[in-house]
């Protein structure tokens, strides 16, 4: 039976044994050479886009944008799943776990922790995988039409930056490690991500043929379609990133959230593998949710999927900001509360599956 | 007076059950035993014979297939007996890439310790346990007995009442082993309640009060060592410094007037302590202190030396 703590210092202990345990759990993940390979893996597809591109899908950028996001949902499902099957399975069959379970901590505790600490890994490899996202289409080939300019640019500053920000990344955490014997895979992985988003940040000073942005409004109008100033208006900084993209990465977070909730669960009994795969099959369903359970009776094999699977649709509307399309920051809060519906349902799975579970 | 009864089973049993819950192996079959406030108390046996098996359904690991467990007065499973148990496993089960200092800071936050406390306690038990050194190295690059100090540092950190050690000289080197020893006998003396399983029977010997020998799964003997081995028909004199002529003399001296065999022997310096003896001579042997919040949170047992009056 699950009881909540009877008193503040109850509750303290309780917020405090989670924080150590999802930590723990963030810390021994990212130090895994696998974890940082996907996240580079990620970054790199997803900036190299814009120097292979050979299709403009009908809108500037929309390639780039398109393969960021999926390198987000796929490279993501793998480090979630991964991670959380790594964490929890792992765990027990190497004894850390009991050893945790063998100090005041509840199994529901540890469980909730666990999942906490992965979704910790996806929130920073979400971040870098975004910004590489935003960084990418930028870079791509736009037509733009300037003072002096008329026809398609592509932004090598920038690309160039975002390169130079994985390898100065690696660099920092190899010079750490050396020189200070600080952990190599921390700090590369958490240097990856951030160094992206630090090159997005710098991006909004200059255009993208290098030139840094006047302050006042009217010349700087020429940072493009969203930025129609006031003459007089200063201006530090321009977001010449297309930011309609945030909600719908928002949303893919959201899916990785259950993804690693759901991998978390089935870790309590099963090995890493077997979670990997049964993830990446909720994942192919739950794409193909409507085809597949369309007029589905409820008393049926498919009426049954569909009652079961998360909808992955839901979360996957990359399309909706194609020409100049937004999504309402409403939708988003709604298939937030479905992603933690989700979320809590597969958590509970995995308690009761973890209550009854021998920790040899 | 009724001594209280720290840990307590009754008909237990625990039966592993493959992926579809046919029996596999019966681990312990109906183990009856208790162990009393105060006392060090020795698991015995082969290996398989359900030692490591009795103490995880004694921490709630497992679940026993039959039978009852209080520990503390209460379920395995309840968490504020939990956090009056100190537990060392077989296996020092550490994380790889944390270093000493953030293990013991880690499983302090377990016992929901505040920071400055956590950091005391951390730095004390290190200096305890001789790894103030090699603090800040990660502990998967450690040797066996290295980890098995960070181990017993670990299950020290919340000043437990029972102590629950299970193989706790394992992997460590003579000196360590000495010092586990007089590590559990400071503790015995200070009320703190240890059980304790060993292969070492010589450890089990030196250290505890009761034991229990389990064979198969269940309990074949039990009791004080003193009683269990125990020769009533059998009397030892150790005299020093008698002459061969002596000795002749007097052996046949006894033989004549009780009429039975005697039986000469000459008592010999353990290897143990030959060996500590030859490294204290270099300066290695260091006087092992118990750390200082495990003095003050302690209580003191007066007036008992039990099986560590021999160390």
């Amino acid at each position: 039976m699950i009881r909540p703590p009877q008193n503040r210092a109850g509750a303290r202990r309780m917020l405090q044994q989670v924080a150590a345990i999802a930590g723990t759990t963030l810390i021994e993940a990212i130090q895994q050479p696998v974890a940082f390979l996907i996240l580079l893996s990620a970054v790199l597809t997803t900036l190299l886009v814009p120097v292979f591109q050979f299709h403009r899908f009908s809108e500037d950028g929309r390639l780039a944008r398109d393969s960021g996001l999926s390198c987000m949902l796929v490279f993501g499902l793998v480090l979630a799943a991964g991670t959380a099957g790594r964490s929890v399975a792992d765990e027990i069959a190497r004894g850390t776990a009991a050893a945790a379970i063998g100090k005041p901590v509840s199994r529901v505790t540890f469980v909730v922790a666990k999942w906490l600490g992965v979704c910790g890994v996806v929130a920073i490899f979400w971040c870098g995988v975004l910004a590489a996202t935003l960084l990418a289409e930028r870079c791509s080939s736009h037509f733009l039409t300037l003072k002096e300019f008329v026809g398609s640019a592509t932004d090598p500053w920038t690309l160039a930056l975002s390169f130079l920000g994985v390898l100065s990344a690696l660099i920092v955490a190899a010079s750490r490690h050396f020189f200070w014997r600080r952990r190599f895979g921390v700090a590369a992985f958490a240097g990856v991500a951030l160094s992206q988003v630090a090159v997005a940040a710098v991006s909004g000073f200059y255009n993208r043929f290098g030139e840094l942005y006047p302050l006042h409004g009217e010349a700087a109008c020429e940072c493009g379609a969203e930025h129609a100033h006031a003459a007089t208006e200063l201006l530090l900084y321009h977001p010449e990133l297309n930011l309609r993209v945030l909600p719908v990465a928002l949303l893919v977070l959201f899916a990785l959230a259950i993804f690693a909730a759901l991998a978390t669960a089935l870790a309590t009994r099963l090995q890493t593998g077997a979670a990997l795969a049964v993830c990446a099959g909720v994942l192919i369903l739950g794409l193909a949710g409507d085809a597949l359970t369309a007029g589905a009776p409820l008393f049926s094999l498919r009426g049954l999927l569909s009652g079961v699977l998360p909808d992955i649709q839901n979360f996957w509307l990359c399309d909706a900001v194609a020409r100049e399309g937004r999504v309402a920051w409403v939708y988003v809060a709604e298939a937030g509360a479905y992603a933690a519906t989700c979320c809590a349902i597969c958590l509970v799975a995995g308690c009761l599956s973890f209550r009854e579970r021998d920790l040899g | 007076m009724e001594v209280e009864k720290v840990i307590e089973t009754r008909g237990l049993r625990k039966t592993f059950r493959d992926f579809w819950r046919r029996p596999t192996v019966e681990a312990v079959k109906g183990l009856d035993f208790s162990v009393r406030q105060g006392e060090v108390f020795g698991m015995l046996g082969p290996n398989g014979s359900g030692k490591s098996t009795t103490l995880k359904m004694l921490l709630g690991l497992l679940h026993p297939t039959k039978g009852e467990i209080r520990v503390l007065g209460a379920a395995p499973s309840d968490t504020r007996v939990k956090a009056r148990i100190g537990y060392l496993p077989e296996v020092s089960h550490l994380h790889p890439f944390l270093t000493p200092r953030e293990t013991l800071m880690y499983y302090a936050s377990l016992f929901g310790m505040a920071h400055g406390e956590a950091v005391r306690r951390t730095a004390e038990l290190l200096s305890m346990v001789d790894l103030t050194q090699a603090a800040d190295r990660a502990v998967g690059r450690f040797s066996k007995g290295m980890a098995r100090r960070v181990g017993l540092a670990q299950a020290l950190v919340n000043a437990p009442e029972l102590l629950i050690l299970d193989e706790p000289t394992s992997g460590l080197d003579p000196i360590g082993c000495r010092e586990v020893k007089d590590l559990v006998c400071l503790l015995a003396k200070s009320g703190v309640t240890v059980l304790m399983t060993s292969h070492l029977l010589s450890d089990v010997e030196d250290v505890c009060d009761r034991v229990a020998i389990l064979d198969r799964g269940a309990l074949r003997a039990e009791g004080k060592i003193a009683d269990l081995l125990r020769k009533p028909e059998a009397v030892r004199f150790l005299i020093e410094g008698l002459s061969s002529e002596a000795v002749a003399a007097l052996r046949s001296e006894i033989e004549e007037r009780a009429g039975c065999r005697v039986q000469l022997d000459y008592p010999a310096m353990s290897l143990e302590s030959f060996f500590l003896q030859v490294v204290a001579q270099d300066g290695r042997l260091r006087t092992f202190e118990m750390a200082p919040f495990l003095r003050a949170t302690q209580g003191t047992r007066e007036g008992e030396g039990g099986a560590c009056s021999k160390l």
